[in-house]
């Protein structure tokens, strides 16, 4: 996946990408990536937690707007299950 | 759709839902997939230029999507596949089906977002946060290995990357499986 995000931010087209192997994510150089130490095949949660999945679309959006530099991989440090996840205030990436 | 699991793949993909296994795998693959990167070869970055509330995103994932009407992946290439499908923007859920025997999709299968978010994408172009979708979305099946590797590298990857800059993306959230 890191492959692909090169071969689009090569062609001047901003990326963000969901991580959840950070070593392999680091070792090819992604623009920008948040990581979460997630199970395989749930990058965005889990089914119907749309609460969770606007988490992770939410800090991904943030990585967008606020990465200064390349390889830049955020880490929201999520607890899977373990949180109370709310839908997030969006107000806060549109201004 | 040719992904007949054998219980040595039902049981490794078992194992691999297993946050700690999954990191291992990606220690030990880091290793080699760090050598097909020219390290001298900086990160490509291109910054923001526009608020989100105007930027036209599309979605990338690899985690196997295809519409149902599209070829399956190829599941029987041990080095993977490194072919992509457009999935248009208006693919009704129904339309949408996962090959990708190299990991568990059945959370995945009962609600798309949690792999391919597209109906969230959605709803945030109807809550304004976010300009609009892409008129098509790219999936590729991920666990690609040894020489396709570089048919990803230098043929499919710029492709889609090349068909992303004539619908004018401005930015491009991509997900894994």
């Amino acid at each position: 996946m890191g492959l692909i995000a090169r071969a689009i931010e090569a062609q001047g087209i901003s990326t963000v990408a969901i991580s959840i192997t950070k070593e392999l994510t680091l070792s090819v150089g992604v623009p920008r990536a948040v990581f979460l130490r997630w199970p395989l095949g749930h990058p965005l949660g889990e089914p119907h937690q749309r609460a969770q999945q606007q988490t992770v679309i939410y800090h991904a959006l943030q990585t967008l707007l606020e990465a200064s530099e390349p390889d830049t991989l955020v880490e929201p440090a999520l607890r899977w299950r373990r949180e109370t996840y709310v839908e997030p205030d969006w107000s806060k990436l549109v201004q | 759709m040719g992904e007949n699991h054998t219980l040595r793949e039902r049981i490794s993909n078992w194992l691999f839902a297993i946050p700690a296994v999954a990191e291992w795998w990606s220690q030990r693959t880091a290793k080699t997939t760090g050598q097909l990167v020219d390290v001298s070869d900086p990160t490509p970055f291109a910054p923001v230029t526009k608020p989100l509330a105007q930027m036209r995103m599309a979605l990338v994932t690899t985690g196997g999507f295809h519409r149902t009407d599209q070829t399956p992946f190829d599941m029987e290439n041990p080095l993977g596949d490194p072919t992509y499908r457009v999935i248009p923007d208006a693919t009704p859920r129904a339309e949408l089906t996962i090959t990708h025997k190299y990991y568990d999709h059945t959370d995945a299968d009962t609600d798309h977002n949690v792999v391919f978010p597209l109906e969230l994408l959605h709803e945030l172009v109807d809550k304004q946060v976010i300009g609009a979708t892409a008129p098509r979305h790219f999936a590729f099946m991920g666990h690609i290995d040894g020489e396709l590797i570089a048919t990803l590298n230098q043929e499919t990857a710029p492709a889609v990357a090349e068909m992303l800059k004539q619908d004018q993306i401005d930015a491009v959230l991509l997900t894994p499986a």
